[in-house]
């Protein structure tokens, strides 16, 4: 009786037993029908919104697109054609191999010869067909007619996602180093993990009027990539040192401890032990918080601003102002004065959609990646 | 904490033998002391940011008062008048409104999907909410402002009449708004602090004869209540401080609402983040600013504080 309750996994116990009463079991379908509506409703939403923007984002021009006669424009282009084409490469070479694998025949070789090609696919066609990229992705944008794009936007975004992991990644690793291994005062870590708290609980909108106050206004830099990204940086502290310290704390301790009996220094243990083993969780917490690097608009629109000086469009100067994605769809539906806005705000909302939901994805996979499973681990231990 | 004292003696007596560690004695000592900068940079930046923001709330509480600040009906910068009544009831009204709007139905259907979904569906759906909370909150607005904002003019309309003074944007727009961008968090919290609840404590229930019903809602949900009621709490904060999406569907005017659900009024972020752009600093009208964030900074540390009030219960 015992086992046989166990193996019918569970719920099987209760739900055997008694059916309750007619009005709870029509309660129960009420509750299951809206609950599953609650999710199909995301679904619809996001599904119309991708849909809605695709025609903005994949509508690639048989005419070559004329440069706009920005600094760094073609090299933009080539970089933006590599990873179109990379992606449909990459869908093209996934989807044979689905087909191929069903009859058993792909082998290791194949699956190199397919990385070959994906890999030629996003070249050649960023080389040919650079010039013939959907307009959206590689024009500048335009507040006042029809037809503006959305290039330095998309850049700028990645560009954030870049400035201000490098500054997260070592105060934000570091910290949660030591809090996992080196603290030695009880007091002090409660402090931190006080601090930790407060930082995560503050409103975006706090972080904005921060960095507008040091960087804009006291140290006189105007509106700039550089005070917006040490902005994000700093609300996402909370998040890379929780998710990292989590992750240090779950190496076992034993290796820690064979490799100190090995000779090996603390320091030494940290950097080439535990880092490494910890290193898929640490890499999902970065790819988290380029997600919300991506997503946040408040505390951007009062460090970095709102606009896109054509000049600089492309520029890697960090010290110049630019607005991302979700700054630009907000700024396009409060001040813009293009007739198309419901397009570009489509095709911008899609786009974010994507980058965030494909940043998601990777951080989940990672996460799946920790522990000795981790392709770090496997080079490290090799 | 007794384990990383293992560790520091171990290495000690290592480094004493051999000349070659010894060497980078020094550089062990950098980065360890980087390593603690780190910590102290996190101390000092939060300490840092509410000094700041409490220095100039304060000045811009001292200068209007707090009483005035806090009761006053007109928002007027120019006038030099910064009554922040109009602020603060319309952050409160929208976020409680989302609760009422998002949360519950969230924390039901997480009581759901624990309780009585077939696992492939409770994990479809998780997957599919953890897209859904990752999506940027201007995305959520901009797709209210297109097709919510309409909808509700309608039902406004259809409310208080055709010819009614009243608008599509307002509290009822960015209620909804709202607890439709927070409830996808409140349930993933909630079905954390469900899938909690012991498995033996259910199989009790059952064995007493208890229907799933019963099972569900007089054992499990009493069991999590403060999971439950944490994740709500959570859902409040992150409405109240949301910024950008609110903006677009408020209307944004400074005035208390003329019609409570359908006509323009403003959130405190929303007003922050429009007025900050105009008020030079160092005057009143920017550190009033600075006063109603103090407000809202204080709405998250009475979240936090009651969150982890409760989380320490759970525990003894």
């Amino acid at each position: 009786m015992n086992t046989a309750t166990q193996s019918n996994g569970q719920g099987a116990l209760h739900r055997g037993r008694r059916r309750g009463s007619a009005i709870e079991s029509v309660l129960l379908k009420l509750l299951g029908a809206g609950s599953i509506l609650f999710a199909l409703g995301y679904v619809v939403c996001l599904l119309y919104l991708l849909i809605k923007g695709a025609s903005k984002i994949a509508s690639f021009t048989t005419y070559a697109s004329p440069l706009a006669g920005v600094d760094n424009e073609s090299a933009m282009r080539f970089v933006m054609g590599v990873c179109v084409f990379g992606v449909l490469g990459w869908l093209g070479v996934a989807g044979v191999r689905v087909i191929v694998s069903r009859f058993g025949v792909w082998t290791s070789a194949a699956d190199r010869v397919g990385t070959i090609v994906a890999v030629v696919v996003a070249l050649g066609g960023a080389v040919i067909a650079r010039d013939h990229l959907p307009r959206f992705l590689i024009s500048l944008p335009s507040e006042t007619t029809a037809g503006g794009g959305i290039g330095p936007e998309i850049f700028n975004t990645v560009y954030f996602a870049v400035l201000s992991t490098m500054i997260t990644l070592p105060i934000g690793v570091g910290a949660a180093v030591y809090l996992a291994r080196f603290a030695r005062s009880p007091r002090f870590v409660a402090v931190v993990r006080v601090a930790l708290d407060t930082l995560a609980s503050l409103p975006s909108i706090v972080y904005g009027l921060f960095g507008f106050l040091v960087f804009v206004v006291e140290m006189k830099m105007g509106y700039s990539l550089f005070a917006g990204a040490v902005v994000l940086a700093l609300l996402n502290l909370p998040l890379v040192v929780g998710i990292a310290e989590e992750s240090i704390v779950a190496v076992p301790r034993e290796l820690d401890e064979a490799s100190l009996a090995l000779g090996a220094t603390p320091i030494q243990t940290t950097a080439r032990v535990t880092l490494p083993y910890a290193w898929p969780g640490i890499l999902s917490a970065l790819v988290l918080s380029i997600g919300r690097v991506f997503a946040e608009s408040a505390p951007l629109i009062m460090t970095a601003g709102t606009t896109i000086s054509r000049a600089s469009a492309y520029s890697l100067n960090p010290f110049r102002g630019g607005e991302t994605l979700a700054v630009h769809l907000w700024y396009v539906n409060s001040a813009g004065l293009s007739p198309d806005k419901v397009d570009v705000s489509a095709g911008t909302a899609a786009m974010l959609v994507v980058l965030v939901a494909l940043t998601n994805l990777l951080a989940a996979r990672l996460a799946r990646l920790g522990g000795a499973e981790g392709t770090r681990v496997r080079k490290a231990t090799r | 904490m007794g384990q990383s004292a293992t560790i520091v003696d171990t290495a000690e007596t290592v480094t004493e033998r051999s000349p070659i560690v010894m060497r980078s004695r020094f550089a062990e000592d950098v980065v360890r002391f980087l390593l603690t900068a780190c910590g102290v940079f996190v101390v000092l930046t939060t300490v840092t940011m509410i000094g700041f923001l409490a220095h100039a709330g304060l000045r811009g509480m001292g200068a209007v008062g707090i009483w005035p600040l806090l009761t006053g009906r007109v928002w007027k910068p120019e006038a030099d008048s910064y009554g922040g009544l109009a602020l603060i009831i319309g952050t409160f009204a929208s976020a409680s409104g989302a609760l009422v709007i998002g949360a519950v139905p969230a924390v039901l259907a997480a009581v759901w999907l624990t309780e009585f979904a077939p696992p492939s569906i409770k994990v479809v759906e998780r997957r599919i909410l953890e897209v859904a909370s990752a999506i940027p909150s201007v995305v959520y607005g901009w797709l209210a402002l297109v097709y919510l904002v309409p909808i509700v003019f309608a039902v406004a309309h259809a409310v208080r009449g055709s010819d009614a003074p009243v608008t599509g944007e307002g509290l009822a727009s960015a209620a909804v708004l709202l607890g439709v961008m927070v409830a996808p968090t409140v349930l993933l919290l909630s079905l954390d602090s469900l899938s909690r609840v012991p498995r033996a404590l259910r199989d009790a229930s059952a064995a007493l004869g208890a229907s799933p019903w019963q099972t569900a809602f007089r054992v499990s949900v009493p069991y999590a209540w403060r999971g439950l009621l944490i994740a709500v709490f959570f859902g409040f904060a992150r409405a109240a401080g949301e910024t950008m999406a609110v903006q677009m569907v408020i209307g944004g005017a400074r005035r208390l609402p003329r019609d409570f659900l359908f006509s323009p009024t403003t959130t405190i972020s929303a007003q922050i983040v429009m007025d900050m752009q105009e008020a030079r600093p160092g005057t009143p009208q920017n550190d009033v600013l600075f006063s109603m964030a103090l407000v809202l900074l204080l709405v998250s540390v009475v979240v936090v504080l009651v969150t982890r009030l409760l989380g320490r219960q759970r525990l003894s």
